[in-house]
């Protein structure tokens, strides 16, 4: 029983570090542009797409195709907050909500346009399979858990180490004092973006090599991710990644100790309980 | 006397037989709308799509040998194809668009159970003939709807046939995964399991998938610990492909049986050759050649050809559909759908058919508007499906049952 339940804990990790990557992306521009970027999910397909070909059709290995993606992902997230977000960033926030759903149709609609309708699985070389004290787990879920967990640690290790990292907290903190301290706070939206999506473009990336993509997966994520904001706490960087591990391991305990077809409802519900203790969420602030 | 000249008349009476003769023409060259409503996108294109393709396929055929010969009349043939999604909304909507607006008074495709039982619930009420083709669950033809008729046989006819199977080889304990929730996989499981207790066999755990879950690890490890003999999964392609991956994934080498009609290109999107070595599926006898001989060697080339693409195992029942209409039609000397119903109840065989048809008396279709194909075991050996025997099946005894079930 134990050894079993350890099992589901370690599967709902490797999922959860996948929530955590998405939401991290959602958190870091909901905390300091103010946006919910719904289309956020669908940039990170595009950028899980953009692996699957670069791996499948031009013989790249994961990583290195991951890299060039990332990169791409990147530069898309600097396009859609130039040419989408940024004209609306002074009009009522409603604006911003609509543009968001927008381009999630958009993004979705270019994906299907340029990769199909077929779900696609990322190949990868990690096939290996480690038994310990029990304990099953496959070479490529580590690789999914070393791979966020070093993309959550360089990015907050950006945020807070560098000096284009400080000028991003001086823009959460207080927008208008930043400005008057001299920080360009459009170059701090373009990096954000940037950032986000490449966060995402690797959260997809893991998602097409440890399930798969197509279709429809990226709505479900940002779902996911928005729910992992709300239960860590918004606009925390270090509640997105608790809130995206809790969600992992509850739905792998409640599809492996109740049922698969309530995973979602239990995971939320346990949203909900923790929201009813803590509104602020798990480490947001009071 | 008035002069004729000879030559006149001759011209004279060219051009007006010629005109007749293009007005004879005109007069017996109809159109007959063929409608059909699939999966064409989503979770169920995997079945939807390839049989959408193989009724095309299947009417330019008929198109290019000049049509369908009524009588005097010769019928070209306009197929109106629409996307139910696998949903059972859309798939009423695709309905009546096709029989209000198109026209259409002979309806094919339905890959789905949920969509097909959706229009089964009123399609009786309507003067059209509605054939199903792989859509399994057993109420769609438990009903005797008299302008009804399935080219797949019902789940459970294949399910306690998998059972028996399965107990044969010795197996004593086994754990199922599936869309448990989805009824034609609970009704096969029902007879399965009545086949495989009927020895001693036991089943320890029933654990259910959405049809749109990818991440089986926490059913699998769950599994894993009640340590069964074999595995069972039972489900749509895809995630009966992330079932077997995950399960190499989780070191379990337990024989893993299975009930998908799955393709190895679909297979092959989710899983490695690999990880799918050794899978059995026991369904109907589908698309293999080795298990359907040369015809089906045909059909997959020319198939091929036309879509870029092989075709789906199941994609057979929706081509099959069409020549049991095809020469229902011919021998009724009617499009009048009622005549055409009783062509197809008492007609046997058609020559190009696919699948393997196992006629209930002298007729392919039984009282109930269901037809039969044999069962049969494969296995994955090498990226290939490949056919190993028969599973043993009675479809007079289950046309009785089936029969028994309408209230």
């Amino acid at each position: 029983m134990i050894t079993e339940a350890l099992q589901q804990v370690l599967n709902g990790l490797a999922i959860g570090s996948v929530y955590t990557l998405i939401a991290v992306g959602l958190t870091i521009v909901f905390g300091i542009l103010g946006i919910a970027h719904f289309a956020h999910g669908s940039a990170a397909m595009s950028g899980g797409y953009l692996t699957f070909i670069l791996t499948e059709r031009l013989g790249l290995g994961f990583f290195p195709a991951m890299a060039v993606a990332l990169i791409a992902g990147a530069a898309l997230g600097v396009v859609l907050e130039r040419l989408a977000y940024r004209p609306v960033r002074d009009a009522p926030q409603i604006n911003a909500f609509i543009i968001a759903l927008g381009l999630t149709m958009i993004l979705e609609g270019g994906n299907l346009l340029l990769f199909g309708p077929d779900q696609v699985v990322i190949p990868t070389p990690y096939q290996h399979v480690y038994t310990v004290g029990g304990l099953v787990v496959a070479e490529l879920r580590i690789q999914v858990m070393l791979t966020a967990s070093l993309a959550v640690a360089a990015m907050a290790t950006f945020v807070s180490r560098t000096r284009a990292g400080r000028s991003i907290r001086a823009v959460a903190q207080n927008r208008q004092a930043a400005v008057l301290m001299g920080v360009n706070a459009d170059a701090v939206a373009t990096m954000v973006f940037a950032l986000s999506s490449a966060l995402g473009v690797i959260g997809g990336a893991l998602v097409g090599a440890l399930l798969a993509i197509a279709p429809g997966v990226g709505e479900g994520l940002v779902v996911k991710g928005f729910a992992v904001l709300i239960l860590g706490g918004l606009g925390s960087i270090p509640g997105a990644i608790v809130g995206g591990l809790v969600l992992g391991v509850s739905e792998a305990l409640a599809a492996g100790f109740i049922s698969s077809a309530y995973k979602d409802v239990i995971a939320f519900l346990v949203m909900i309980g923790v929201l009813l203790v803590r509104p602020e969420g798990l480490l947001g602030k009071r | 006397m008035t002069r004729i000249d000879e030559g006149l008349v001759a011209r004279c009476t060219a051009v007006l037989a010629g005109l007749a003769l293009c007005a004879t023409a005109h007069a017996a060259q109809k159109e007959l709308v063929i409608g059909v409503s699939d999966a064409l996108t989503g979770p169920g294109a995997v079945y939807g799509l390839p049989q959408s393709n193989a009724v095309r396929m299947a009417v330019d055929d008929t198109n290019a040998k000049g049509g369908i010969k009524v009588g005097q009349d010769v019928y070209k043939l306009r197929l109106v194809a629409y996307d139910d999604k696998a949903n059972p909304t859309e798939a009423t909507n695709s309905v009546r668009k096709l029989i209000d607006r198109d026209g259409a008074q002979y309806l094919l495709g339905f890959c789905c159970s949920g969509p097909t039982s959706a229009v089964a619930s009123f399609i009786g009420r309507e003067n059209v003939t509605m054939l199903v083709g792989n859509a399994a669950e057993r109420t769609i033809t438990a009903q005797g709807i008299p302008n009804l008729f399935r080219t797949r046989p019902p789940a459970d006819f294949t399910g306690s046939a998998a059972g028996a199977f399965v107990a044969k080889r010795g197996v004593k304990t086994i754990a199922v995964i599936g869309s448990l929730d989805v009824s034609f996989y609970s009704q096969y499981l029902e007879a399965f399991e009545r086949e495989f207790t009927r020895t001693g066999g036991k089943i320890l755990a029933k654990e259910t998938f959405g049809l749109k879950d990818r991440d089986m690890t926490p059913q699998l490890t769950k599994v894993r610990a009640l340590n069964p003999e074999a595995l069972l999964v039972l489900g749509y392609v895809e995630p009966c492909a992330f079932v077997y991956r995950q399960a190499v994934e989780l070191g379990m080498k337990m024989p893993r049986y299975g009930f998908t009609s799955g393709s190895e290109e679909q297979f092959l999107k989710v899983a490695t050759s690999e990880q799918m070595e050794g899978v059995w599926d026991l369904r109907p006898t589908e698309l293999t050649v080795s298990a359907l001989g040369e015809k089906a060697n045909a059909y997959v080339a020319e198939y091929t050809k036309r879509f870029g693409t092989p075709p789906s195992p199941s994609s057979p029942y929706a081509y099959d559909q069409f020549y049991v209409l095809k020469h229902a039609i011919e021998k009724a000397g009617s499009v009048d759908p009622k005549k055409v119903q009783d062509s197809i109840r008492s007609g046997g065989i058609p020559p190009e058919a696919i699948m393997r048809y196992l006629p209930v008396g002298s007729a392919m279709f039984d009282e109930n508007g269901q037809a039969y194909t044999t069962n049969g075991a494969f296995q994955w050996q090498k990226g290939k499906w490949v056919y190993v025997s028969d599973l043993p099946s009675d479809p007079v005894a289950y046309s009785k049952y089936l029969r028994s079930l309408r209230k």
